[in-house]
């Protein structure tokens, strides 16, 4: 098809423009269109009418602005909860050590000897991590410098290591 | 056809979109003559596009909520109005009836009328009507979609570019199916250039 062709029906083509509605159509379409909109409405249950006006009022509130409140006050709630189980879940190293001088054991390395006592049960002893005699004292010099009394020492004297100089 | 202006569009979009019907109104008002052209060169049928052209109005205002901005509200409605008419046509089927509106009177006044029917043309002879007539139903042979296409691109005015838009295909396929759509109505309107007044 050349282009003379083609021109020439695009030519008796725009003259469809001419085909118009009667007149006074486009002046009432809108009140027509406001009727048609009246009349479906009348037409709804009364469940699709109340979900449509729910639906303009989240829209209205311009819903992705308000979801990150609500997000944002749960994720803050979940945090706490979470820190809050974790406080109350964990055992308190301070009242441990209270506890430990009912149990009879040691509380610190001062002051075993003073409550050590053969009558305490050997199944709480506690070992401390200091030991009781420095490494450099001698079974001896730790008995003269204390008073012979019946009290297990923490190491026994047969285990106390050598030093060669 | 001259594109509306878009940020008068947005404008009354907006104000439509926070609650104010009377904006929906104005945009009405605006777009009626447009998208019954379109409609009714696709349908060929007058009530049928009262009743579309309505039913997409209905449409466009349950749905401009939820519209973005991310095309023109002239895209944006046209592509409503092709694809209700499209689906409508398809319902439709061949059983239809040409219901034509009438040809303005102004048409006696276009440069392009008065050449056709000056020159040794194939309307020189013809009366109006008669052209009408064969115009539609040259038009109603054409597939629906290629319909569409002619209608956007020889009777509204719109670019290759737009008329995609508003489709979903490219620009290519707009090309390719006006240029099938021409040679299909150069064959339908042959008989009419050799016999006018048939």
């Amino acid at each position: 098809m050349d282009e003379f062709e083609d021109q020439e029906i695009a030519k008796l083509l725009r003259l469809k423009r001419y085909e118009q509605p009667p007149p006074g159509y486009f002046e009432n379409f809108l009140h027509e269109f406001h009727r048609r909109q009246r009349d479906e409405l009348l037409r709804q249950p009364v469940w699709r009418i109340c979900l449509d006006r729910a639906h303009d009022f989240i829209f209205r509130l311009n819903l992705p602005t308000l979801t990150s409140y609500p997000v944002a006050a749960a994720a803050v709630l979940i945090c706490a909860a979470v820190i809050s189980l974790q406080i109350y879940q964990t055992p308190e190293p301070a009242r441990f050590t209270r506890d430990r001088p009912a149990l009879g054991g040691f509380s610190a390395a001062g002051s075993a000897d003073a409550e050590w006592t053969l009558a305490s049960p050997v199944a709480t002893r506690v070992f401390g991590t200091q030991p009781l005699r420095k490494s450099n004292e001698s079974a001896y010099t730790h008995r003269a410098a204390t008073p012979p009394r019946y009290v297990l020492d923490s190491v026994p004297v047969s285990y106390e290591t050598t030093f060669k100089f | 056809m001259d594109q509306p202006r878009t940020d008068e569009d947005q404008e009354l979009v907006a104000r439509t979109q926070a609650g104010d019907a009377s904006a929906f109104d104005q945009l009405v008002v605006k777009y009626t003559p447009r998208l019954y052209g379109l409609i009714y060169n696709m349908t060929s049928n007058h009530e049928d596009t009262n009743d579309l052209l309505q039913d997409v109005f209905a449409k466009a205002y349950k749905a401009i909520r939820g519209f973005r901005g991310k095309s023109s509200f002239y895209t944006w409605l046209h592509s409503i109005g092709v694809n209700m008419t499209l689906n409508f046509l398809k319902k439709r089927g061949r059983r239809f009836q040409l219901s034509l509106d009438d040809v303005d009177a102004s048409i006696q006044n276009d440069k392009e009328f008065l050449e056709a029917t000056a020159t040794s043309s194939p309307v020189r002879e013809a009366d109006l009507s008669e052209l009408q007539r064969r115009l539609n139903e040259a038009m109603m042979k054409l597939s629906d979609e290629h319909r569409a296409v002619v209608t956007m691109f020889h009777i509204q005015g719109m670019p290759h570019a737009e008329i995609s838009k508003i489709l979903s295909v490219s620009e290519g396929t707009v090309r390719s199916r006006l240029f099938y759509a021409n040679r299909q109505l150069q064959n339908y309107l042959d008989e009419f250039r050799k016999n006018p007044v048939a």
